[in-house]
């Protein structure tokens, strides 16, 4: 088995592949829990589904550390491994296929839709995101995507991978991960502006916490 | 199914004027916006889509709403892990590896 501590890229964080045990494992799991954690959590409606997905995702990555080459950031392989143990919650909890958004379900047909907004009247997006409401309706937003929309958006919006990156996590080309994050981003405004969250914000609980 | 009556009207609405220009002028640049907010587009495609949104209001309205739903994903925040929960995965992994 090659040993990756010997590799000749020495910006790359590598986990040594001769050391499927538990202190590589534990090197991993310290530096790398929190963000898939956070990861986990945008993708999963429950925090108990967040738990069970980040704990498949480094049984996995234990498992794997042997193949582990290198020649990606192990923050990128895990997120592959994460994406598609996700997948695999998604399909087992859920069965049913992933639709199609079509560009043309988010076209306004009259004024009045284009005219929708969301109405934080001023706040900035950390102010406006006070609102529990709002945190809500953004989450459930979410998690009413399809999978293969949500994975991109949360990948690129919400973890700030690049599309590049987020191409290599998900096997897709740079211009597939723009058109999915498109009809995403275009999905989420669409569910934001339809839900009575105009209320809660204008009537002053725009700081309220919770 | 809804996606393909949504598609179905969306095709059947007439093309028609309004703020003086042709509707197919706010599709085209409503296809673009993500391209646009991510600064993708050359700059002359760039000055076209921002003269397009000085002249229509309802474009205008569009766009600063989807820059807000990106910004609201940008900044949302999540808790994190408590150390208890984080050990007991750990302990969970371990124990799934010595006896699988």
């Amino acid at each position: 088995m090659k040993n990756r501590r010997q590799s000749r890229r020495p910006r790359r964080q590598s986990v040594p592949a001769d050391g499927a045990n538990a202190k590589a494992f534990d090197r991993l799991y310290r530096a790398h829990v929190d963000r898939i954690y956070r990861f986990a959590q945008r993708l999963c409606r429950r925090v108990e589904d967040a738990q069970d997905l980040v704990q498949d995702t480094f049984l996995n990555a234990y498992r794997g550390l042997g193949q582990f080459r290198g020649d990606a950031q192990v923050s990128t392989w895990l997120y592959r491994i994460a994406t598609r143990a996700s997948l695999r919650l998604r399909r087992k909890r859920k069965g049913e296929p992933d639709r199609e958004l079509s560009l043309d379900e988010f076209i306004p047909t009259s004024d009045g839709e284009f005219t929708l907004q969301i109405p934080t009247a001023g706040l900035t997006p950390e102010e406006a995101l006070q609102n529990k409401e709002l945190r809500r309706a953004l989450h459930q937003a979410i998690q009413k995507l399809p999978n293969k929309y949500r994975l991109v958006l949360v990948l690129r919006d919400m973890e700030g991978l690049t599309a590049k990156e987020v191409g290599a996590i998900m096997g897709l080309n740079e211009r597939a991960v723009k058109s999915r994050l498109h009809r995403a981003r275009l999905f989420v405004r669409r569910e934001l502006s339809a839900r009575g969250i105009e209320e809660a914000i204008s009537h002053g609980n725009a700081m309220q916490g919770g | 199914m809804r996606t393909t009556s949504r598609a179905m009207t969306t095709r059947q609405t007439p093309v028609h004027s309004h703020h003086g220009h042709s509707k197919a002028q706010c599709l085209k640049v409503l296809r673009r916006l993500s391209a646009f907010l991510d600064d993708e587009l050359s700059v002359s495609i760039c000055q076209e889509i921002r003269k397009h949104l000085g002249a229509c209001p309802n474009c205008e309205v569009f766009v600063t709403s989807l820059q807000q739903t990106i910004s609201f994903c940008r900044c949302a925040d999540i808790p994190s892990l408590s150390p208890a929960v984080k050990a007991r995965i750990r302990r969970e992994i371990l124990k799934a590896v010595r006896y699988h």
